[in-house]
């Protein structure tokens, strides 16, 4: 880890990146702590004001001090991303190996199905089923989950083809290993690396459709202050005031920015071929 | 500005050409060349907005306003709204009209109304024909409910006719002769045409003719020669549908439009900072905006709940936040200028939290409650149900906010799409108006329960009023009925008033618009300045 840490620290684009991350992370965690405000206390009196010392990204067409509702706003962004592709991956690395190591029919249905899902368009997906259920927080992890177990899965599936035809593998099965252990203990390992790179670039998207989906009013309900019903706000009153879509949208630049530039640093670290100094 | 296409050879050649050429369009662009341009063709255009697209050009099956907007500068009505702040009508098609008894209304038609295609001269026979087709059944137009209790039109001449109603009808001045339903048809052309039309028309006789319609993109009226009122002051009128009102305050920056409604929220800029060579006015609107209350679910059946509900709603606040205090409370569903507007409510547009804890007190539910809020995904909408939201917080009510997408929230509370009507709590809803009261209250008697009354309110006293207002000639009476009526509907406490929001609008100084007094557009009646 602190390997890691140490190679990251010598990419400066992968500091930066590492940086931006912990900054919005630590800023979303301690949000109780930092912000000044009840981040959804209406305050109709000081509406669409301009930032100022009391109000540093100034305040929305209820009088909500923005700089409060973004730090609460990295809050839902980070529950909706974490959540989301913890389950994913958990639920597409156990379907992937299955695919991978299980008989040819079990892997031609689990093809299917990932098949399936995956010829849905992510957005238009996400629309129909908040139409469908009704817009909320659960739906919205919902939906990511369920257009993301692919893409694990699939790598998984690749990956779990590639390794199950190794000798060591083959060593195993002649010695009576369980199918089980075989996946958990030699299987597994070799093939969370390269996914754990692939979910933490994958973030900056999840956040991107949580907050696409907000900004259409399909994702959180109100008041829950999200980096897109901050933009969407700041799109309706674009006229008046540019800070809502300031406030809404620099989150959003910063944690694309952070997690796409760890995320490649990452890559370089595991990749050997794109280890520099090794 | 002229850009002459030359004959080059040699790939650089062409592409300082093109170069070029793209300069010039821009340069043309951005110094207003254009409508130079269109000047220096000789014709004169009006391009105006509209909130939608064109549906038809059968009075039988215009739907709303948009299509009336078009209908009424291709065809002529006895009557036509006055432009203005006060509502009116000048004679248009008629020389002369009159309401002889309660049941019969005479008319005389102008001489020499020419109808386009060689359909020959206006008479009372078309007159008869266009009435008398809207309220045939056979025809299911789903403009008949605009003629209320029309029974015939008995042809006395080949100028003159009465309109004869079965019961009073008082509305017919208001909402049906210089509306939709009183657009007169030629009886040859129609029939011609096997007994109604869609998006094209076989002849006109208002100031302008249809000439095209580009889907989605605009539609275009030509002038009318043969016209009765003369020329009319335009060549041609371009009127683009732009749903979003942004949207079309940018066409309007940009020159593309000459007159639209601007949003509540830009209304502050506009005086700040006006466009040049353009003109801001506000106008009263007729929608009106309100927080409805399904007394039928299990939770809200509890009058006490609902009272409770209607203190919790701060108005004044709603209309800073959501309408940028360009609108202002309502005191019920009929706007003032009309007939039945109510100079207050019964509950005062502030909250009273301290009121609202004794009605939840009352209720039973001092602990609080949890309700749900339907409501259009809309900027204002979504505004306001926040402002409700933290207000109702402050006495206990814990609201949840549901957002939904036009065609989800149009279905809600219709009992035919399913069952999803009785889980109805709260709901903010907004319909549109015409300037006669019958239109309001028309929604919310017992029989539309399911189809409009999604708060299924139901008073057979309420019912009963409405029934004889409809048929009332004396204004005051009907104006007390009105009042009345509006009192039940908030007394139940299943309604809590917000707003009739308000029209602003902007057009440049090269035209002079004429407006309806809630700001709708008279397009026929634009004239340039």
């Amino acid at each position: 880890m602190m390997d890691a840490l140490h190679r990251i620290s010598r990419d400066p684009l992968g500091l930066l990146g590492l940086i931006l991350v912990v900054l919005i992370i630590a800023s979303a965690l301690l949000a109780g702590l930092i912000a000044p405000y009840d981040p959804i206390k209406l305050n109709i009196i000081d509406r669409l004001q301009g930032p100022s010392v009391d109000h540093l990204l100034g305040t929305d067409q209820l009088g909500r001090d923005l700089f409060s509702r973004v730090l609460y706003g990295g809050q839902v962004a980070l529950k909706v991303a974490f959540i989301s592709i913890a389950a994913a991956l958990g639920i597409g690395v156990f379907l992937g190996m299955l695919a991978g190591f299980g008989p040819k029919w079990l892997d031609n249905i689990i093809m299917l199905f990932f098949d399936t899902i995956r010829s849905f368009p992510t957005v238009m997906f996400a629309l129909a089923t908040v139409a469908l259920v009704g817009p909320s927080l659960g739906t919205v992890i919902a939906v990511i989950i369920v257009t993301s177990i692919p893409t694990y899965g699939r790598v998984v599936r690749t990956q779990t083809l590639t390794i199950k035809s190794n000798e060591f593998v083959m060593a195993e099965r002649a010695m009576g290993v369980s199918t089980t252990r075989i996946l958990r203990v030699h299987i597994l390992p070799n093939v969370i690396g390269p996914l754990i790179i692939l979910a933490s670039m994958d973030i900056p998207t999840v956040i991107a459709l949580e907050a696409g989906l907000s900004f259409l009013g399909m994702g959180v309900k109100p008041p829950t202050p999200s980096w897109g019903s901050i933009l969407n706000d700041g799109y309706t009153l674009i006229r008046n005031t540019p800070w809502p879509i300031i406030a809404g949208s620099i989150p959003l630049v910063l944690i694309t920015l952070g997690f796409t530039f760890l995320g490649e640093s990452l890559r370089d670290l595991i990749d050997p071929k794109l280890r520099k100094n090794v | 500005m002229k850009v002459r296409p030359t004959v080059q050879t040699g790939v650089n050649q062409k592409r300082r050409q093109i170069l070029k050429a793209t300069g010039a369009i821009g340069v043309a662009a951005t110094t207003g060349a254009f409508s130079e341009v269109i000047y220096a063709q000789g014709k004169k255009i009006l391009k105006i907005r509209a909130y939608g697209d064109l549906r038809s050009l059968d009075p039988a099956f215009s739907q709303g306003v948009i299509d009336e907007e078009i209908q009424s500068c291709i065809y002529s009505k006895l009557i036509q709204y006055k432009p203005g702040r006060e509502w009116g009508y000048d004679l248009d098609a008629a020389e002369s009209i009159e309401q002889v008894d309660a049941t019969h209304i005479k008319f005389k038609l102008k001489a020499g109304i020419m109808f386009t295609g060689g359909h020959g001269e206006m008479t009372a026979e078309d007159v008869k024909y266009s009435f008398e087709r809207i309220i045939n059944k056979d025809l299911e137009s789903t403009n008949a409910p605009d003629w209320g209790t029309l029974r015939e039109v008995i042809v006395d001449s080949k100028y003159e006719g009465t309109i004869v109603f079965d019961d009073a009808y008082p509305p017919a001045w208001n909402i049906a002769m210089p509306y939709i339903v009183g657009n007169i048809i030629s009886k040859n052309a129609w029939q011609a045409a096997g007994g109604k039309v869609d998006t094209t028309t076989p002849s006109v006789s208002g100031p302008y003719t249809h000439k095209e319609w580009q889907p989605k993109q605009k539609t275009i009226l030509a002038r009318n020669p043969d016209w009765h009122g003369g020329d009319a002051p335009f060549d041609e009128i371009h009127i683009f549908p732009i749903d979003d009102e942004n949207t079309a305050q940018i066409a309007f920056e940009s020159g593309d439009i000459d007159c639209t409604r601007v949003s509540l929220g830009s209304v502050g800029n506009l005086k700040a900072s006006p466009p040049e060579n353009s003109t801001l006015e506000e106008y009263p609107s007729l929608f009106y905006v309100w927080v409805g209350m399904n007394v039928e679910n299990e939770k809200m059946a509890d009058i006490n709940l609902r009272k409770a509900v209607q203190h919790c709603i701060d108005v004044p606040s709603i209309m800073q936040a959501s309408y940028f205090g360009a609108a202002s409370p309502s005191t019920g569903i009929i706007a003032p200028g009309l007939i039945g507007n109510r100079a207050k409510s019964n509950v005062p547009p502030e909250m009273n939290i301290a009121k609202a804890k004794e009605y939840l007190a009352a209720a039973g539910m001092s602990d609080g409650v949890s309700l749900t809020l339907d409501v259009l995904n809309k900027a204002a909408n979504v505004t306001t149900a926040q402002v409700i939201q933290a207000t109702c917080a402050e006495a206990g009510i814990t609201l949840e906010v549901n957002l939904h997408e036009s065609g989800a929230f149009w279905s809600l509370g219709d009992s035919s799409a399913g069952e999803r009507y009785k889980d109805i709590q709260l709901i903010l809803n907004r319909y549109s108006m015409a300037p006669d009261p019958s239109y309001a209250t028309a929604w919310f008697v017992t029989s539309q329960k399911g189809i409009w009354n999604w708060e299924r309110y139901s008073d057979p006293e309420f019912d009963r009023l409405e029934a004889a207002a409809k048929a009332e000639t004396d204004n005051s009476k009907r104006d007390e009925m009105y009042q009345t009526m509006q009192s039940m509907m908030e007394d139940s406490g299943a309604y809590r008033f917000l707003t009739h929001e308000a029209t602003p609008v902007i057009f440049r100084n090269t035209i002079k618009p004429a407006f309806r007094p809630d700001g709708l557009p008279l397009i026929r009646g634009f004239t340039s300045a």
